[in-house]
């Protein structure tokens, strides 16, 4: 049974800047891992320059999503034009671990070798194949002029199992 | 209980295997840049749990071998 688990996520944030509103959606991907320290630690694939570990593999997502939302507004604190914010944050999200990527694929492969079954919480994640949900930034200027806003803008947060 | 190493010899590591290496302080954390690459989301304890340091040694792509000098990562 592996220990180490691909994970495919959806985020959406909207953050406040020096005169400018930010909305930022990431699909992205993690690799979650049980350490010898007795953690499950989430590394970040894309972004890449993220971790967080917990006891439990949701607390350590959770605390992974904090940290990623902490540097979101680190940001937005050192960006005075929203398109320097635009520039940073896609050079972040963009900036990838090839050694982690590798590590993702080698964990993929492993899931899709692998008939037996999965540990809680992996288990009751929903799967998702890579493919149908590749990596993808978007960085919008929400206070630019005419947008209309609707309700159906919102989405949850969403993590998946790569399978 | 998870392994630390202290700020001081994470900073110790980046001067031996980072040469040229740059760390600020922000908000929430401390950003450290080297190899024109960026690692922002480091924790701003005195005492930092070896898996950040673990990623952040494979993200900049610092020397592991040097790194190891100074922590057990």
């Amino acid at each position: 049974m592996t220990n180490h688990h691909p994970l495919i996520f959806t985020l959406r944030d909207t953050i406040s800047g020096d005169g400018f509103l930010a909305g930022i959606t990431l699909s992205g991907r993690a690799l979650m891992v049980k350490e010898d320290d007795g953690k499950w630690w989430t590394y970040g694939v894309r972004p890449g320059a993220l971790a967080e570990s917990s006891t439990t593999p949701e607390e350590s997502f959770a605390r992974f999503r904090n940290r990623y939302k902490e540097v979101l507004f680190d940001t937005a604190h050192d960006c005075k034009k929203f398109a320097d914010f635009k520039r940073e944050v896609e050079r972040f999200l963009n900036e990838a671990d090839a050694e982690e990527e590798q590590r993702w694929n080698d964990a993929l492969a492993a899931v899709r070798g692998c008939s037996g079954p999965l540990l809680e919480p992996f288990s009751k994640l929903p799967r998702e194949r890579p493919e149908s949900s590749p990596v993808k930034v978007t960085v919008e200027n929400l206070a630019a002029g005419g947008r209309k806003f609707k309700p159906s803008d919102n989405i949850n947060d969403k993590l998946a199992k790569a399978a | 209980m998870s392994a630390t190493a202290s700020r001081a010899d994470m900073e110790r590591m980046l001067k031996r295997c980072a040469a040229g290496y740059t760390m600020r302080r922000t908000t929430h954390g401390y950003s450290i840049k080297f190899n024109g690459r960026t690692y922002p989301s480091m924790p701003k304890f005195d005492n930092i749990e070896l898996g950040h340091i673990r990623k952040m040694v494979r993200h900049l792509q610092i020397n592991r071998d040097c790194a190891r000098q100074t922590i057990p990562i």
